[in-house]
């Protein structure tokens, strides 16, 4: 790895593939924005990467290293655009993926129906082999049966295929045998074994971790071999890393393997950004909004580390690997406004998107958009958007919202703005309650975070929901727009690892515990080798699920280097319990189901650079009137590039960068701090 | 509407979210499997008249939206800040409750010194004492084996508990502490109900909430209505059975006429049978209560499904539920499995809607939930019991789609459990958990296909149970001439000399070697088979949930070397449509209805009913003794000479006469 050369990374999104470029030499960062190319996503990064080169001086030989999230396995796996796959499955469980978890999305709708499988049953076969839950061998396959199935492989004529026995988990050298055989015997064909990739006890959520795997990996290769050449033509031949949905990434070759793990990275990033952001601020505990065009997203983030979900879903399909946990709550700045039958505001959930969008973007659309709304009331500046690169029509907007006031009793000179300001707290309201209940299921207070903002409405909208959802303090961070280009950019390396073991917690068991344990270090490290990691920092985050025997579900417990006997494993249980329930139970004993590993190869942090001290009262630019609570209110209107460190402003204002606007509401006051940051806080109460 | 369109959108959204909440904070807090796993738990706002004016959409059970909470508030009088009310008993709440585990507490939230609404919500518990663990027992006799009645008191006594109440509670239940973990995490919820509550007041002002809590029914009800409108105006009846009672070899019938007018329906139950002295039996006071009304609030819900989920949902619905009957029992009739008798509640509605909206409704679902259990010796005297899967069948095909193969949410949607996890915990070895190909209803829209599981029994003296086991005998019917799905079959150690097929089992016992084979019902079918697009039929051949053989002979399709013989499939076409018998409900029932037609048994019903409770289920007996005697061992399983038909049908007419 080139220690010296830049650190690029590189988020493509639906609309625009943005870059951040890190200088080593004198630690500047440089922004960039191209538009998005999704018939063909490498073309706008390999464009991109060249004009963003040319802004910060450098020329292809200077790039060190590539970070890359991409969406491309995650819209395969929604559109169901995958690879054509088999699945070999024990015997007696070819329905393992129409039965799945055997509920329905909804038990209130005759109409409803179940997801798509991702593997049609006649592509599903049978082996008659397995294991038993103790991890024997209970039925093998032989040679016999092996070429059986290898040859029905080879007839269905399939791109790639997924292997799973059930108790498979327990030894999984059994499996990745097996896989390995039956490629050989249908011709190399590519076989993921799910014991292999991620060897936890449940086997739908685990052969669905192989079948994703196996469903994205020919489309991925493809991918990355195009951007590879793409790349080299130009003259880039620094090595390439992959983001992943855990908030670390993995080299190229890795993300050919395993391509499962980088399916929810895009937002990811954006999380793990904000979290080290905050940390070097000195903000302990964040929500992130993230705003987009078509939603927005909200993730918890303590200490400087994201929370990590073991069961998020995936286009209608759970996914247990460990990704940053994301919570969708609501309206994008896309999202329609509109008025139902019996006269209610609604807004959403259709998006009029990026085509035609919203109508001031002058492309068709007849609906007025949440960012309809913003011009209306003044938030946006027509001529500013996206840096003065896109004109928007207020007139057309305005007119919109009148149409939609007229319909909900809201007329005059102010009926547009009535109903724009109306559609914005519907949309508001929605998010707060979205917010509440996400920290409600996980036991925790809005009012002792601090909200942290990004993408493009992020910052525009912020001041409005932590208003709404008594956050009283936001912080924003320099080049909000193109921030998960960042936390790529500063992605650790970060694989996890798991084995079910399911005992009692005694001395044998944590003697086992250890044991396994140190099995996956040693297939961390020298995972973490081959990436061709060079750093000393490495870390081990070790963790296990356990419950009290007899109840239904496990708790996630982090076990640290201390923990090495039973006792201290069954407190560190008891502590969690006690945390979430109130209490420990010391009479029943304490299980191990799973135990869980990441390992770590820490990156080089990227810190923002420090900006020049402001005078305390910086100078506005002009004044422009927006509407709250009803009347129309003046508005000082500022530069974010001239702000100085220390600088105060009091609402209302307004405070527009290239890439976004954000608004500061009456009753708050906003402060830049050295690094850039625009701290939002409350004034009044 | 007293408040804007915005406001109320707003406070809409807030309020549901509101009770969304509550139920987060009761999924987080609670620690038992009821709560974890199986989602069995609720909570809501009720308004000042104890009914729900917010309830969540996506969390807890969805069905309870139409409980009453005012009887209770009422039963324990004046309230105070710091007040908790507690119930389980379906009598004394009229209804709240519907059997025993079911916790109910109940807040009133003050503001300003005065009563603005109240948070409601209920645990299914672990077990509240009685005959048998868990407390649920099919043939429970009288609500008094089920376990600690509790009538409406205050558990809370301004934010203490009341200790003589804790000391009931502990002393009549097998797991005390669960139940106070519940209690506590219920408790939890209804606080951070009051919490929000109480924000939400602070930003809008009580009397702007207070509005909105009235606007939201009204709007909700107005919204039924307009979907009900397109309901075309008439009467439709259906009528429907239960295999038996799980006592007696006697099917139970549920009777429904739905009558539609100007956005109003009228639910007439006459014509069900008499309350059983089992414990199937719904306690619905006559009202408009949950368990008769779930199917109106999803057909709510399917044609407009903005609707937000409240009381009002429920203002255009009128119910007639003979007092006595099967749907609304006098004290002390169990009720502990009320859900079964629900299932075929939901069955007849389902039917009389569909004459109503054939292009809307689906055939029948599988209408079987088997929570299938292993009670195996721990090695220590005791014994380890879990379930090892709760088995359904498929959901029923309708105008334009096939049913749903292996899934079914009609009236609970529960997860099923990894074969994993279950494995690594009981010592079995699960063979087979699949579908179950052929068994769903032939149709234009094939119906979804019912379910297997087979599995070794590895330690000796192992007992199994089945209960929910229906539709062994009754088919689930198909629609608009499609056929009904394949009934359900119990069979120990299948493909052996020692096969065994089995009816109904309360308790299995079997020893290491054998295998246990639950089969599943498949759903029904919608529209003639003939007209299923054979190309549909090749690709359920290819995906094996028909066979080649069943492709030709239940859909006249002719299948040859993996594609569609068109020459063949037209001839064997012609013969099915030749052949007009097509019987949507199975032959079973057929012949059932010939002994016991409709309308003779509607009569029967009404006067069985109107009999006092003491004699109606001995009359009923006899009656059924004396009409069974004319027929064939196995009726209607097996036939039965015209003669015999004949015959019983006299001798029940003559019944029905004499009553």
């Amino acid at each position: 790895m080139q220690k010296s050369g830049a650190r690029i990374g590189i988020d493509v999104g639906g609309t625009f593939t943005d870059f951040v470029l890190s200088n080593p030499n004198d630690g500047s960062l440089t922004y960039y924005k191209e538009p998005s190319t999704p018939d063909e996503p490498s073309r706008a990064l390999i464009e991109g990467l060249q004009s963003l080169l040319k802004k910060a001086g450098m020329t292809s030989s200077d790039v060190g290293t590539l970070m890359h999230g991409t969406t491309i396995g995650l819209n395969a796996i929604i559109q169901r655009r995958g690879a054509t796959i088999a699945l070999v499955v024990s015997k007696g469980y070819r329905d393992i993926l129409e039965i799945a978890r055997s509920r329905m999305p909804s038990s209130f709708d005759f109409h409803a129906s179940k997801e798509e499988p991702l593997v049609p049953r006649l592509r599903i076969l049978e082996i008659d082999a397995r294991l038993s839950a103790s991890g024997a061998v209970s039925k093998a396959a032989d040679d016999a049966e092996l070429d059986r199935v290898a040859a029905e492989l080879k007839a269905l004529g399939v791109d790639a295929a997924a292997l799973v026995l059930i108790n498979g988990y327990t030894t999984p050298s059994v499996e990745i045998d097996m896989a390995q055989k039956l490629s050989e015997k249908a011709g190399g064909l590519s076989i993921t074994s799910a014991a292999a990739i991620w060897p936890e006890i449940r086997e739908y959520e685990r052969t669905l971790v192989a079948c994703l795997n196996a469903y994205i990996q020919p489309l991925m290769q493809r991918y990355f071999a195009g951007l590879k050449k793409g790349l080299e033509r130009d003259g880039v031949v620094a090595p390439i890393l992959v983001t992943a949905s855990n908030g670390g990434s993995l080299s190229l070759v890795s993300a050919h393997e395993r391509p499962v793990e980088t399916i929810l990275s895009g937002p990811a990033s954006g999380v793990m950004a904000a979290a080290r952001l905050a940390e070097a601020a000195d903000v302990k505990s964040i929500i992130t909004f993230d705003m987009g065009g078509t939603s927005s997203d909200i993730a918890v983030a303590q200490a400087g580390s994201a929370e990590l979900a073991t069961r998020t879903d995936i286009g209608g399909l759970p996914l247990v690997l460990p990704v940053v946990d994301v919570s969708a709550i609501g309206a994008g700045g896309g999202s329609i406004v509109w008025v139902d039958a019996h006269g209610l505001l609604k807004v959403g959930p259709q998006s009029a998107g990026a085509m035609p969008g919203p109508v001031s973007y002058g492309r068709g659309g007849k609906e007025p958009a949440v960012t309809d709304c913003y011009l209306t009331l003044g938030y946006i500046d027509p001529a500013g958007f996206l840096g003065g690169r896109m004109k928007l029509d207020v007139d057309a907007a305005r007119k919109a919202l009148a149409e939609v006031g007229a319909r909900i009793g809201l007329t005059g000179d102010d009926g547009a703005a009535l109903a724009a300001e109306g559609a914005l707290a519907v949309t508001t309201a929605g998010m707060a309650t979205e917010l509440y209940k996400t920290l409600a299921s996980r036991g925790l207070d809005p009012a002792a975070f601090a909200l942290v903002p990004f993408g493009g409405a992020g910052p525009t909208h912020a001041n409005l929901l932590a208003a709404e959802a008594g956050i009283g303090r936001v912080v924003i961070p320099p080049a909000a727009g193109t921030f998960c280009a960042l936390g790529a950019a500063a992605a650790d390396l970060r694989r996890d690892f798991v084995r079910s073991i399911r005992r009692s917690v005694d001395d044998k068991t944590a003697a086992l515990m250890l044991d396994v344990m140190k099995e996956l270090e040693d297939e961390g490290s020298a995972w973490l080798d081959r990436e061709g990691e060079t750093s000393q920092t490495r870390r081990f985050e070790r963790g296990a699920d356990m419950r009290y025997a007899g109840q239904a579900y496990e708790l996630r417990v982090k076990l640290d280097e201390n923990c090495r006997d039973a006792a201290s494993i069954a407190e560190a249980f008891h502590l969690e319990h006690e945390r979430i329930y109130g209490f420990r139970d010391t009479d029943t004993d304490v299980e191990l189901g799973t135990v869980r590993l990441a390992v770590v190869g820490v990156t080089e942090n990227i810190s923002q650079p420090e900006i020049a001290a402001g005078s305390g009262k910086p100078a506005c630019k002009g004044e422009r009137p927006i509407f709250r609570f009803g009347k129309w209110v003046s508005a000082g209107v500022y530069d974010r590039s001239a702000l100085g460190a220390g600088d105060q402003i009091a609402g209302p204002a307004i405070i527009e960068q290239d890439d976004t606007t954000t608004v500061l509401l009456p009753g708050w006051s906003a402060r830049a701090d050295a690094l850039g940051n625009l701290h939002l806080e409350r004034t009044v109460q | 509407m007293k408040l804007d369109p915005v406001t109320l959108a707003i406070l809409g959204n807030k309020l549901a979210a509101v009770s969304e909440e509550m139920c987060l904070t009761l999924q987080r807090t609670g620690r038992t499997l009821y709560v974890k796993e199986t989602a069995d738990f609720a909570c809501a706002l009720a308004g000042l008249d104890g009914r729900f004016f917010a309830y969540p959409r996506s969390i807890g059970v969805s069905g309870f939206v139409g409980l009453e909470c005012g009887p209770a508030i009422a039963a324990v009088g004046t309230l105070e800040p710091g007040d908790v009310i507690l119930t389980n008993d379906p009598y004394r709440s009229e209804g709240l409750a519907t059997h025993l585990p079911d916790l109910h507490m109940i807040e009133p939230y003050f503001h300003n010194g005065k009563i603005v609404a109240y948070g409601w919500c209920f645990v299914h518990c672990s077990d509240v004492g009685g005959r048998v663990p868990s407390s649920i027992s099919p043939v429970n006799t009288e609500i008094f084996q089920e376990g600690l009645r509790i009538p409406p008191v205050k558990l809370m006594k301004k934010g203490e508990m009341n200790p003589d109440v804790a000391l009931f509670l502990n002393a009549n239940s097998r797991t005390p502490d669960a139940n106070m973990g519940d209690i506590r995490a219920m408790l939890a919820a209804l606080a951070a109900g009051r919490r929000r509550l109480e924000q939400t007041i602070s930003q809008h002002g009580a009397e702007t909430v207070s509005a909105a809590a009235v606007d939201l029914v009204a709007y909700s009800a107005e919204k039924a209505r307009t979907v009900l409108k397109r309901v075309p105006a008439g009467t439709y009846s259906f009528d429907d059975y239960l295999d038996d009672d799980a006592a007696t070899r006697l099917p139970v019938r549920v009777a429904v006429s739905a009558t539609f007018a100007d956005g109003e329906v009228h639910l007439d139950f006459t014509g069900t049978d008499p309350q059983v002295s089992t414990a199937m039996n719904i306690p619905s006071r006559g009202r408009p209560h949950a368990w008769l009304t779930l199917r109106v609030l999803a057909l709510v819900n399917t044609l407009d499904p903005t609707t937000p989920l409240n009381v009002g949902m429920l203002a255009p619905v009128k119910i007639t539920a003979p007092e006595g009957s099967l749907v609304n029992p006098q004290e002390p009739a169990a009720v502990g499995v009320r859900h079964a008798a629900a299932i075929r509640v939901n069955d007849v509605l389902n039917g009389a809607f569909g004459k109503a909206l054939p292009d809307v409704m689906p055939a029948a679902s599988s209408g079987t939930v088997i929570p299938v259990v292993m009670a195996e010796p721990d090695g220590h005297g005791g014994r380890r019991v879990q379930v090892i899967e709760p088995m359904i069948g498929g959901t029923g095909a309708r105008k334009g789609r096939d049913g749903i193969d292996g899934r079914d949410s009609g009236i609970s949607n529960l997860a099923n459990n990894p074969v994993e996890t279950v494995e690594a915990e009981l010592g079995i070895e699960i063979t087979t958990y699949a579908l179950r190909p052929n068994s769903g209803g032939a149709g234009q829209w094939r119906g979804g296909c019912g379910m297997e599981l087979t599995f070794r029994v590895l330690t000796d003296d192992s007992n199994v149970l089945g209960r929910g086991l229906e539709r062994l005998l009754f088919r689930p019917w198909g629609s608009n001439g499609g056929r009904p799905g394949m009934p359900g079959q119990l069979i120990l150690n299948r493909g052996t000399e020692r096969e065994k097929h089995l009816g109904k089992i309360d308790v299995l016992t079997v020893n290491s070697g054998d295998t246990v084979t639950f089969l599943t019902p498949g759903a029904g079918g919608w529209g003639h088979p003939a007209a299923r697009d054979p190309q549909a039929v090749l690709q359920d051949v290819a995906n094996g949930f028909v066979t080649i053989e069943a492709a030709a002979s239940d859909y006249g399709v002719a299948i040859v070397d993996g594609v569609v013989d068109a020459v063949k499939t037209e001839s064997l076409r012609k013969g099915m449509v030749a052949s007009t018998a097509v019987n949507g409900q199975g032959v079973e029932r057929e012949r059932w209805d010939q002994a016991f037609p409709a309308s003779v048994m509607d009569g029967l019903n009404r006067s069985l009913v109107a009999l006092p409770g003491s004699v109606r289920q001995r009359r009923r007996r006899e009656i059924f003794d004396a009409v069974l005697a004319e027929l064939p061992e196995g009726f209607p399983r097996v036939a039965a000479t015209q003669t015999a038909v004949n015959a019983a049908r006299q001798r029940l007419e003559a019944a029905a006469g004499s009553l």
